[in-house]
């Protein structure tokens, strides 16, 4: 369903390019026409899906990584500590700061290879999962814990699993949305110094002022995008299901 | 047994006033003490004193034979990510298994028991928590209006039940319910409207215990007591 909507948006954005071409009589050079964005789509296509699908395998990675490293942040900065004040702290502030400005460093000392590409699309999708997760596992569900609080059976793993699973829609939403994050994260890490990826073409197409190049990227970013978060939305739908029995 | 609060002055974070102040109760054990009181009176915020869930900022609480106290109240829910069954065999001992069985008949939750939490009734989940906590080593058990969704005669059943099964155990009923109270308390605890509380006035229960239903007229007068003493308000 996704993919369609996302079609649908694509074409009648095509479409009202070529009206205000056609309308304006605009030339070749400034609007591509229509035939020229259908070869690249329909004929070289592979010339942007296969860049496309590396930065969705980059941007997956990467939103493991910042998932995995979300939770396991949360899940020690969940307490009232001096340690989990101070994580929540850093959180905070560090968030506010744009990694995209940082990304030229990481490109500096890492090379403009994949682990350059990786760490920046974990490092921007990492803080909005932080923010959730630390609000979710510090949050108490009153209701639930109580019983286990009051017969001493309240370890960390069970509040936490309590505190998950009251939250799973939350949960379900902040991940999805942080895929597109990833995404983004990625393709920007591509577009300002990797040899790799749908951001690479982007930017290859940029110095050529090939806007035909440019539109069947964001095509193949588009579909890649969102079947990504129809499987991401896919599996979230199947554990909810599963665990409400 | 005896469950003392001696001196509690208490006031939320929140507000301006103070719900106790120089509060003294004294609850002898074991049996069924029933605190009766019209809503936001602080009958619940006793109940988390007495259970040590909130603690007062002058005063203490002081327990004599009672090791373990626990708090029940009606709201309370089940973890949802498995069964009813699954989780209360997740916290009880192992030989209680018996109790179980014989509670889970006498509460008519035989049935329910593969479900998930969120799947049963309202009254449904009033019963599995309260079999829960009944399953739990405990001395004292405070139940706030954990029965406030179940009928009228299954709420009955429940009472007399537990009166029967546990004798050497202390129960501090919270309820809105008049009649209930007064009908299975041993002593009643009225809370009058108002604030500032410093002490609470008490009255004998009928005490029944399943066996000659109280007369009606008996009843009746126990009634107008309680509500008399409720609606007091003090200076």
């Amino acid at each position: 369903m996704r993919i369609f909507q996302f079609l649908a948006i694509f074409f009648i954005a095509i479409f009202a390019l070529m009206g205000l071409k056609y309308g304006l009589g605009l030339s070749d050079y400034l609007i591509p026409p229509f035939s020229e964005i259908w070869v690249l789509i329909f004929k070289k296509y592979y010339l942007f899906l296969y860049p496309s699908l590396n930065t969705l395998y980059v941007a997956f990675l990467g939103h493991l990584l910042a998932i995995f490293l979300a939770v396991t942040v949360a899940f020690f900065a969940r307490t009232g500590s001096i340690f989990a004040n101070l994580i929540k702290t850093a959180a905070y502030n560090l968030q506010s700061y744009p990694v995209v400005a940082v990304a030229p460093i990481v490109f500096i000392f890492l090379g403009d290879g994949l682990f350059s590409r990786l760490l920046i699309a974990t490092l921007i999708c990492y803080f909005p999962l932080l923010l959730s997760f630390l609000g979710i596992f510090s949050e108490p569900v009153r209701d639930v814990e109580h019983f286990f609080k009051q017969t001493n059976r309240l370890d960390s793993l069970t509040q936490v699993l309590i505190r998950c699973y009251e939250n799973l829609d939350k949960i379900i939403t902040v991940i999805s949305g942080s895929g597109t994050l990833a995404m983004v994260g990625t393709i920007v890490a591509e577009f300002l110094a990797a040899t790799n990826g749908i951001g690479y073409v982007i930017r290859k197409a940029l110095y050529q002022n090939n806007l035909a190049a440019i539109l069947s990227s964001l095509l193949f970013i588009g579909l890649c995008s969102s079947l990504y978060l129809s499987v991401v939305e896919f599996l979230g739908a199947g554990i909810k299901k599963r665990l409400s029995g | 047994m005896r469950l003392l609060a001696k001196d509690i002055t208490f006031k939320y974070k929140d507000s301006d006033q103070s719900i106790f102040e120089n509060f003294t109760l004294s609850i002898n054990g074991p049996g069924f003490i029933s605190i009766f009181g019209f809503s936001g009176c602080g009958k619940s915020t006793l109940a988390k004193i007495l259970s040590r869930e909130l603690f007062p900022r002058v005063g203490e609480v002081y327990f004599e034979s009672i090791k373990k106290i626990l708090l029940s109240y009606n709201t309370e829910r089940l973890p949802g990510w498995y069964s009813v069954e699954t989780h209360i065999r997740s916290v009880i001992e192992k030989e209680r298994e018996g109790e179980l069985k014989w509670l889970l008949k006498e509460f008519g939750l035989e049935d329910v028991i593969k479900k998930r939490f969120s799947k049963l009734s309202m009254g449904q989940k009033n019963r599995v928590n309260l079999l829960r906590y009944l399953l739990q080593d405990f001395d004292c058990l405070i139940l706030d209006e954990v029965l406030a969704n179940v009928d009228e005669p299954s709420r009955n059943h429940i009472l007399s039940l537990i009166k029967k099964r546990y004798p050497e155990k202390l129960f501090i009923y919270i309820s809105h319910n008049v009649e209930e109270v007064c009908i299975f308390s041993k002593e009643i605890v009225v809370f009058p409207r108002g604030i500032r509380l410093k002490t609470l006035k008490k009255m004998k229960g009928l005490d029944f215990n399943g066996e000659r239903f109280p007369e009606r007229e008996l009843l009746k007068k126990k009634v107008i007591e309680a509500i008399g003493l409720a609606s007091i308000m003090p200076q």
